[in-house]
């Protein structure tokens, strides 16, 4: 189950729940003034947190590490096609956003949407 | 010192028969430690919890999450005893945020090489809140034996008929499967006991019958192949989850005692029908385990697989609903399209349904959960299936001189409880 490359452009380390070492595929495209963040779950070659359950802690870290400001983010999660028999790994993209109390909000993403965004 | 260690009882599935094994978790904690500290162990799904017993430190070992609200109640207790309380296991694990809150201390990872210096806290009274040991794994060569001396062993006995006795190979797994937290647990790293530690572990255990805990033992041939060599000697009979699907391997199982596997069966296709048939061309029986409401299937496939198992000759099958566990990837899924509408834990007990499934409602699923296991167990039912696979053990038994007849002194008990004559 091993996530094509062509997902992310780099492979980020971030301190998952209980600061386990944790990685996900990270890709981040500029789109004028605003910068995409694309986290995508690596599943066995993540060793602790999901990019779901690290939620905003894992945002806050890449924009600490990236340099990048808060309000000039969409921030997306995906979950790769992995090329499994199994349907529960087909890929899906979510948009997410974050409340005061740093809860998620997540809205899955259309097909025209993804390509649109990824072009 | 004395160290009170419990186990937290957990309601039952209903209509369905219950067995109450010995609990391995805590008695492989126990072991970890130190050896001045004097355990007194109650699993409370057989024996009842005396909060007056004279101790100075509580230990709460926790496995489901069905088993951490009442371990929240029992801590209560005893902190308003004045006893100081720590929690550790499986589902204090993954529920680790919410255990804090009524916890003295929450241990989290593996104990191994660990617990010297917890006591050691307790004594000085700097316990820590937290020791979080999470993805530090101790050295595998650092497990050693369980302590199973601390089960008081007449409460694991259905009628003079001793429970198996659990019993782990392996540690993490390199799997990542939907429903499973094992990989964030254990690591994604599968990790053997070197066969010598394994081998000293075995030795120390009477049971004639076991269950080999481990999650799946198809994860490294060669280790695999000579685990099962060094048991032959033993001539135990023994339970586990899947074997590899290698002939050399299956033989070599079958050689070692396997008794019967657990194998997921999550579709009607002719591998699944050929591979519970060479399990059982070796002589192994087969216990399905069937997980039903995942997203691709509907209720003409449920129906569907539901007749699909009675035609491949199961031994027995085993339902459940799909439950969406912290740190899953299905619980995750399950979260970014808000599904989850029940987080009470004493429902997550894989019987009853918490989300809403893909291709129905909830309350179908719960009928279909239902509908299958009255419709596999209508010719026959869970306890006559049962008696079979009992009476093919014993028989094996018999040959190799094995076999141990039932404890008259416990014929008329069952886990503790006497048994009550249907006349």
């Amino acid at each position: 189950m091993k996530v094509p490359e062509k997902y992310y452009d780099e492979i980020f380390e971030f301190k998952g729940q209980w600061e386990i070492l944790s990685k996900c595929g990270l890709k981040i495209v500029n789109k004028g003034d605003k910068n995409l963040v694309i986290v995508t779950e690596l599943y066995q070659d993540n060793p602790g947190t999901s990019v779901t359950a690290a939620g905003y802690s894992l945002l806050k870290q890449i924009c600490e590490e990236k340099g990048l400001s808060l309000p000039q983010i969409v921030y997306l999660e995906c979950t790769p096609d992995t090329n499994s028999v199994l349907s529960f790994y087909d890929e899906q993209y979510f948009e997410v956003r974050f409340n005061d109390t740093f809860q998620a909000d997540y809205r899955k993403l259309s097909k025209e949407e993804i390509v649109h965004i990824l072009n | 010192m004395k160290f009170k260690l419990i186990y937290p009882k957990w309601e039952k599935l209903r209509g369905q028969t219950t067995f109450n094994l010995p609990p391995h978790g805590p008695v492989v904690f126990a072991a970890a430690l130190p050896k001045d500290v004097q355990i007194s162990f109650t699993d409370e799904n057989v024996d009842t919890i005396n909060f007056d017993e004279d101790c100075d430190f509580v230990g709460i070992s926790m496995m489901l999450s069905t088993q951490v609200k009442r371990g929240w109640a029992i801590a209560d207790k005893f902190r308003k005893c004045g006893k100081k309380v720590i929690f550790g296991g499986i589902s204090t694990m993954l529920h680790a945020e919410e255990t804090t809150e009524y916890a003295d201390s929450v241990f989290l990872g593996e104990a191994e090489g660990r617990m010297e210096g917890v006591i050691n806290d307790f004594k000085n009274g700097t316990l820590k809140k937290i020791y979080n040991f999470m993805g530090k794994h101790p050295a595998i060569e650092a497990v050693g034996p369980a302590r199973r001396d601390l089960y008081n062993r007449d409460l694991y006995n259905h009628k003079g008929v001793q429970m198996v006795d659990l019993f782990h190979a392996s540690r993490g797994c390199r799997f990542s499967c939907y429903p499973c937290a094992v990989s964030y647990l254990g690591g994604r790293v599968f990790r053997p006991r070197p066969i010598d530690k394994v081998v000293e572990d075995l030795a120390t255990i009477e049971n004639n019958r076991l269950f080999v805990v481990d999650n799946s033992l198809a994860q490294d041939k060669e280790w695999e192949m000579q685990l099962f060599k060094e048991m032959i000697p033993f001539k135990k009979k023994w339970i586990s989850h899947t074997i590899e699907d290698d002939p050399k391997i299956l033989d070599l199982a079958a050689q070692a005692g396997a008794w019967y596997v657990y194998q997921a069966v999550y579709d009607t296709s002719e591998y699944i029908k050929e591979r519970i048939k060479r399990y059982h061309d070796y002589g192994i029986g087969v216990e399905g385990t069937i997980l039903l409401g995942l997203d691709n299937q509907s209720e003409d496939d449920i129906k569907r697989l539901i007749d699909f198992l009675l035609e491949i000759d199961l031994d027995l099958a085993e339902f459940t609903v799909m439950t969406p566990f912290p740190h899953t990837k299905g619980h995750d899924d399950m979260v970014r399209e808000n599904r989850i509408f029940d987080h009470d834990w004493d429902h997550y007990n894989a019987g009853q349904v918490v989300f809403h499934p893909k291709q129905m409602t909830a309350d179908k699923l719960q009928e279909l959960y239902n509908y299958a296991w009255t419709t596999f167990y209508a010719d026959e039912s869970q306890e006559s299936k049962m008696m079979r696979l009992f009476t093919k053990v014993t028989m094996r038994e018999m040959e190799d001189g094995t076999y141990r007849p039932r404890d008259r002194r416990l014929v008329n008990k069952s886990f503790g409880k006497k048994v009550t004559k249907k006349i």
